[in-house]
């Protein structure tokens, strides 16, 4: 028997056996300019030659599951035999869905599961209760911890209790990677060229040069600086596809401050764009979404929680995410809970070596837990008893 | 430049029309739901068909069985096309107890608005009194009016 764990993200999908690596590869479909008559399914985007505007057809919407013809195809090609090769018959499937997932989608995902793929048992789990998981067994003194889980689609908030999920700290922001991804795409057309096609090449541009900044209103004033002092500002090579396959930030000793460069490529200019952008995290009012921040939403959340408990979350704040990867990240969301925060409470805030596939890893550990037989259901428990046992077993 | 200015600043207050906060809201939420989308326009090639295998032959009667049976499991596949408002508002949950998607929405801020200027994006001090964008200095005033007050071209 072997176990499959799928870390079911709404751009990638995190997925490898429990006694093997984990592999990290686009969960959509695409298509490209280009070669317009095929459709190229997850990892078949390093086919693509000329990704520019290349068009994506995603299985989610707001972070939940709709397309299911989509999310069959991209399934279909990783479980089959140009990826993980697999044999439904003897193995198991740890996959994650999100917090609060509908049951219509619970229900369609136990019948694809169970009657499409017949796998011959699945646990459905949240992705965070994954990384309380692997936290907790590396720190087993802890009794509590607050997952911060911020992804391509919104960020959640999510605290645990002894490997226990607490429903009423849950707390949604409505800001992910793919809203500031097409934030800046947003921004750039309007101030300098029109890349609205381009979301693929800006995602890249905002994970190259993006960052978050620990004192917003000085940067502010650097970005502002003409010439050499303004040391926020960043010129970005734009891929062209034939002799530059991959953006690239010019090197500030190539920078040309004074006029435009002879040379042919296209660059793109960042300035204040460069942490505006995840700023968005800390305060989504900044562009009119009305909703608290990343620091604020997680002190919010801890007042909710037993009074007792509040000192051991406090300590143990788990970041998960790819959005976590921006480069001081971390050391904000320390700055403002500890700002926020009552002076007696000790704070930490942890981010794992990969955040992003840290829930992947709690699937790994959880896969050889004794105790697994007893979380799952097994396929002839579901044709037994339908939904409900699913529904009994699985917290979602 | 000099002479754009002008002619922003003096304009008849009188004829100058002003959006009303419901139009502004609306504005607002289109503009939001805009950074939802997954691309900027729609597949321009949704229409052609999609080379998977070879086209079909008109006279291969074989393979019609086989195509059968595949319409069925399209069928079953079409009872769960349905998009997230739908499903949202199938789960009733304003009428259900304890946490659910809707209750978890994280609350309003407590601290203050801050304001960017619509065109440049560095913190700004003025409003605009047509549409109600932010501005902070007359020369992203000017650009403002010539893009995105009233009317919206870029």
């Amino acid at each position: 028997m072997t176990t499959l764990v799928l870390d079911n993200g709404a751009y990638f999908a995190k997925i490898g056996y429990s006694h093997e690596k984990v592999s990290v590869i686009p969960n959509s479909q695409f298509r490209s300019k280009t070669s317009r008559l095929k459709t190229f399914t997850a990892n078949q985007l390093d086919e693509i030659k000329d990704p520019s505007g290349l068009f994506y057809i995603l299985p989610f919407q707001k972070g939940y599951l709709v397309n299911w013809d989509v999310q069959r195809k991209v399934w279909d090609h990783l479980f089959g035999k140009e990826m993980f090769k697999v044999d439904f018959a003897d193995t198991n499937i740890v996959i994650t869905e999100p917090y609060f997932n509908f049951t219509s989608i619970q229900e369609s995902m136990n019948e694809i599961l169970f009657e499409e793929y017949q796998f011959q048992s699945a646990l459905r789990i949240n992705a965070g209760s994954l990384s309380a998981h692997r936290y907790f067994h590396e720190k087993n003194s802890e009794l509590c911890c607050i997952v911060v889980d911020s992804g391509f689609s919104f960020t959640h908030i999510i605290p645990y209790c002894r490997g226990r999920k607490m429903k009423e700290g849950i707390c949604r922001i409505n800001v992910g990677g793919k809203l500031l991804t097409n934030h800046l795409k947003e921004t750039i057309s309007y101030r300098q060229l029109h890349v609205m096609d381009e979301t693929h090449v800006i995602n890249q541009v905002k994970e190259d040069v993006c960052y978050v900044s620990q004192d917003f209103y000085k940067d502010m004033e650097i970005a502002q600086f003409k010439g050499e002092d303004n040391m926020v500002m960043k010129d970005y090579v734009l891929p062209d596809f034939s002799s530059i396959k991959k953006g690239f930030c010019k090197p500030r000793e190539e920078m040309n401050f004074t006029g435009k460069y002879k040379t042919g490529e296209q660059i793109l200019r960042l300035t204040n764009e460069r942490f505006a952008v995840p700023e968005m995290l800390f305060h989504p009012s900044d562009i009119g979404i009305q909703e608290m921040g990343i620091p604020e939403a997680l002190v919010n959340s801890i007042n909710n929680m037993p009074e007792d408990m509040q000192s051991h979350f406090y300590k143990n704040i788990v970041l998960t995410g790819g959005n976590t990867l921006f480069p001081g990240f971390r050391d904000r969301v320390y700055k403002e809970v500890r700002a926020l925060a009552p002076v007696e409470y000790e704070v930490s805030v942890v981010l794992p070596q990969n955040p992003i596939c840290y829930p992947w890893e709690g699937g790994k550990l959880l896969a050889e837990n004794p105790d697994f037989e007893e979380m799952v259901v097994t396929r002839d428990d579901y044709e037994e008893n339908g939904h409900y046992v699913c529904e009994e077993k699985f917290d979602i | 430049m000099a002479e754009k200015k002008i002619a922003v600043r003096s304009q008849d207050p009188g004829q100058r029309r002003v959006l009303d906060s419901a139009t502004r809201q609306r504005r607002l939420t289109r503009q939001l739901e805009a950074l939802e989308k997954d691309n900027f326009q729609d597949d321009p090639h949704a229409s052609l068909p999609q080379l998977v295998k070879r086209l079909p032959q008109f006279d291969e009667s074989n393979e019609s069985s086989k195509r059968r049976k595949k319409t069925r499991g399209d069928h079953f596949k079409q009872r769960f096309r349905k998009n997230f408002q739908t499903l949202l508002e199938e789960e009733d949950l304003s009428v259900s107890e304890g946490p659910n998607y809707l209750t978890a929405c994280a609350e309003p801020s407590k601290f203050p608005q801050r304001h960017f200027c619509a065109v440049c994006g560095f913190p700004s001090n003025y409003t605009c009194v047509s549409c109600g964008s932010r501005y902070c200095c007359v020369r992203c005033l000017g650009t403002h009016h010539e893009t995105r007050c009233l009317k919206w071209t870029v």
